[in-house]
């Protein structure tokens, strides 16, 4: 596997990226985000492609970027978990900003088998950099996937693509966490082909300062009895900016599926902008499709309770935004993508704070010793 | 309750199809050439005997119109309306009546098959009546214009001293020209419609109605309503239409502009059954005054295609917006209705309440936005839509957006998509109730928020649409 960013210099305009299964008005400009990514170069070299039935996920991003991501990576990385194998150690896809990495991953997960899958996105780009990952998961029946996605970077730009197809009793389970970078899009689209198909996934976020992060969420329901859920909270802090599209799409023929999507912000800066697109499609009648949505602030109330605790509005906000890290850090599976959030709460928490999640937590409280 | 054969018949004979699916004859109209030219737009306006400043804003949108572009990542496909093969003004040869007994007799006929003379002699204050591309009658009862109020078409306020600079002020200010490639259209070749203006402090007991009835095949009504509502008052408007069926596409485009100033409240029901070849593309928007209250009520029952999506801007503070709506789409339809509010000012509240219900292959679409802005501190609003699909043929989309841009500002949104559950129709029919009567219950019921916040007349027909798109259901 080449691990070199087959990247230029000269920039590429990706103009669609992130668009949504449904849109609406373009004037609210929440149906897509274009981003500046560096244009790949032709080496002429012959580079390892993942099997052509990846070809067939489709991926959040959508297919420009994903596109894009193939061609600027440098060899693809193909993973099989073979059939009944419950595989111990995660499938580790690390994307350091810092050298601009940017990878392609397949990983087949054969019949029954158990895999746990961990992007772990770190490090400060250099000025204007890129990194990106695209990652294709194909479960075939009564396999069980655990995927956890940590974006934690000091500065830069990261497109993060995942695209999963989960054949009959298939259960996928994603945890993401998007906890720092100046643009962040993050796409993942689960399709439930097979029947009793199952998707739990949690989102949790915090955006601060400048940072803008994009995120697109869909899960294609085919299958009978297939089960989506879909639970998403995030902060958006400062001048932050936030954009969250949330698709059920539950098709002709998947009687007896259930989608729920549920989604909290809080909302701490005075500068913020938070857009959400929750969408459900339903092409079935034997259905139920269900969404909520929650945008606000720490009540008066709430805050009072807190401030006659002796806890300050500011150390409130800090609390919720620790928690987005104790629980980052928990569900971590490994020790690089521990170590990727321990060292953004160092950045965003201080190092005091970081250092007591780590000892929460029962770990070394040398977080570079983490990785 | 046992379910005879008979008893199922008679439920289905209860709808009477031919409310609305008739045809008048044109013999004697006047009707412009099908297509969109400079010609045709300039006629118009001297038809009318318009202002300069008229003409000149019919021409600069007719520009637009053919400058301007269709989104084409959203929406229902309206490539089937080809406006070389629609004519935009059709005209009975009559004057405009203030009596029922001088309006042309077929006419006349139209109205009172609707209902509507009945309706004005029993709960109205003002009744206008469109008939394709004019206003064939208008009045208003007396106390009511005693208090000040104006209910008159747009043409008659242009040629009043008085008005002319009032609709000037107002008209085309809330819903620019180049909002979108059909606010250009209408623009151009607006024809009919209302202009109500109520004094302050002025509250009207009754409603206001206009009954929008477009008769021709293959052609376009555009009329546009303006409603100002002065400090302090208060009225409530009620809009109807409906249309024979043909197989050639008719194009619905009107406008409708509200100005609810301060502590003032309106509310703007709406019913509409537009026959299934209809393109059902019309623009309504309202600006709110601090402490005013902006409702509105919705029930979108007919149209082939729709984009229908109501907007409120809440530029004063504490004002507040209700939007309650309804959309029953059956076979051939493909309705994209919603509604759009926009929180601009401290403390303002809107509340959404949207049903939709699909049958036979119909397409519902909800989609919604609601904005709020930076100087919007403490605003609320929440956005409850309900999808019922009654087979699995038929779609429910639900498309919601959210822009929020004040940190203490709190929205909340709700959406859900289901059948009819089995449970419930069992329930019923173990206390004696059919399956037909016990799913166009529930669908009642569903209906019922909405239902409720109509007068009662509108109720009852809007109950009796949910029974006539429930027929093959019943059957």
């Amino acid at each position: 596997m080449a691990e070199k960013n087959a990247a230029s210099a000269a920039s590429t305009l990706l103009k669609h990226i992130n668009t949504p299964a449904a849109q609406t008005w373009n004037y609210l400009h929440i149906n897509d985000i274009s981003l500046e990514v560096p244009t790949p170069t032709t080496k002429g070299e012959v580079l390892a492609r993942l099997p052509r039935l990846f070809d067939a996920v489709e991926t959040g991003i959508g297919e420009e970027a994903a596109s894009w991501i193939v061609s600027a990576t440098g060899d693809s990385r193909y993973v099989e978990v073979k059939a009944g194998v419950r595989r111990e150690e995660p499938i580790v896809v690390d994307i350091d900003a810092a050298t601009g990495d940017i990878r392609d991953t397949g990983v087949l997960v054969r019949e029954g088998a158990e895999a746990t899958i961990v992007v772990a996105v770190h490090g400060k780009a250099s000025e204007a950099g890129t990194s990106a990952s695209l990652l294709r998961i194909v479960a075939e029946r009564d396999a069980l996937v655990h995927l956890v996605e940590i974006v934690a970077l000091g500065s830069g730009q990261h497109l993060e693509g995942v695209g999963i197809e989960a054949a009959d009793n298939a259960t996928i389970d994603v945890r993401q966490y998007a906890l720092g970078g100046d643009k962040v899009a993050m796409g993942i689209c689960c399709s439930l082909t097979g029947r009793s198909a199952r998707l739990t996934q949690e989102t949790r976020y915090l955006v601060r300062g400048s940072e803008q992060l994009d995120v697109n969420h869909l899960v294609r329901q085919r299958g009978r009895d297939t089960r989506s859920e879909l639970v998403t909270s995030g902060i958006l802090a400062d001048a932050a900016k936030k954009t969250m599209r949330e698709t059920i799409d539950l098709i002709h023929g998947a009687k007896g599926a259930t989608g729920n999507e549920i989604e909290t912000v809080l909302v701490t800066g005075d500068d913020i902008v938070n857009k959400t697109l929750p969408t459900i499609l339903c092409d079935e009648d034997d259905v139920a499709g269900n969404h909520g949505a929650s945008i606000g602030s720490i009540s008066a109330d709430q805050l009072g309770y807190l401030a006659d605790r002796g806890i300050s509005t500011k150390e409130a906000e800090a609390l919720f935004a620790r928690a987005i890290f104790d629980d980052a850090a928990i569900h971590a599976p490994e020790a690089l993508s521990r170590a990727a959030a321990l060292k953004r709460a160092e950045e965003v928490l201080g190092g005091d704070i970081a250092l007591d999640v780590a000892e929460g937590l029962g770990l070394s409280t040398d977080i570079e010793e983490q990785a | 309750m046992s379910e005879t054969p008979d008893k199922k018949r008679s439920e289905v004979a209860d709808v009477d199809r031919s409310l609305y699916d008739f045809v008048m004859p044109e013999e004697g109209y006047e009707r412009y050439a099908d297509g969109l030219t400079p010609d045709i737009v300039r006629a118009i306006s001297a038809k009318k005997d318009e202002p300069e400043w008229m003409l000149e804003m019919r021409l600069k949108a007719l520009d637009a119109f053919h400058e301007m572009r269709m989104a084409d990542n959203w929406g229902p496909d309206v490539s089937a309306l080809d406006m070389d093969h629609i004519s935009t003004y059709v005209s009975p040869k009559t004057k405009q009546a203030r009596n029922w007994d001088e309006v042309p007799e077929d006419i006349k006929t139209t109205f009172e098959r609707l209902g509507i003379p009945e309706a004005e002699r029993e709960s109205l204050a003002g009744v206008g009546a469109q008939y394709d591309s004019e206003i064939v009658y208008h009045n208003m009862r007396e106390e009511v214009a005693e208090q000040g109020v104006i209910y008159s078409t747009i043409e008659d306020a242009l040629h009043d001293p008085k008005w002319e600079p009032i609709v000037h002020q107002y008209f085309g200010t809330l819903i620019p020209m180049r909002d979108h490639k059909f606010a250009a259209l209408h623009y151009a070749v607006w024809s009919g419609g209302s202009f109500v203006y109520v004094p302050e402090g002025v509250s009207l007991s009754y409603p206001l109605q206009s009954y929008f009835r477009l008769n021709a095949s293959g052609a376009g009504q555009f009329e546009h309503t303006l409603i100002v509502v002065e400090p302090g008052a208060d009225l409530h408007f009620i809009e109807g239409c409906s249309a024979p069926k043909y197989y050639e596409a008719n194009l619905h485009a009107g406008a409708v502009e509200l100005f609810v100033k301060d502590h003032a409240r309106l509310r703007y029901s709406t019913i509409e059954n537009w026959s299934k070849n209809m393109f059902n593309l019309n623009t309504k928007r309202a600006t709110v005054g601090a402490d005013a209250k902006m409702e509105w009520v919705s029930g979108s029952f007919g149209s082939h295609v729709s984009y229908l999506y109501p907007t409120t801007i809440l530029a004063g503070a504490r004002s507040r917006c209700e939007f309650t709506g309804i959309t029953f789409a059956g076979a051939t339809q493909d309705l994209d209705t919603g509604c759009k509010v926009v929180l601009n000012a401290p403390d303002t509240t809107a509340s959404v309440d949207t049903k939709s219900i699909s049958k036979d292959g119909g397409v519902n679409t909800f989609r919604s936005s609601v904005v709020v802005g930076r100087k919007a501190d403490r605003a609320r609003a929440t956005v409850s839509c309900s999808s019922l699909m009654l087979d699995d043929i038929s779609r429910s989309d639900t498309i919601p957006a959210m822009d929020v841009r004040n940190a203490t500002a709190s929205v909340g949104h709700e959406a859900t998509i289901g059948r009819i559950s089995d449970d419930t129709v069992l329930y019923l029919m173990s206390r004696g109730c059919s399956e037909a009567e016990a799913r166009t219950m529930v669908v009642n019921g569903f209906a019922n928020p909405v239902s409720k916040e109509l007068p009662l007349e509108y109720a009852v027909e809007m109950n009796n649409l949910i029974k006539l798109e429930m027929e093959g259901a019943i059957g």
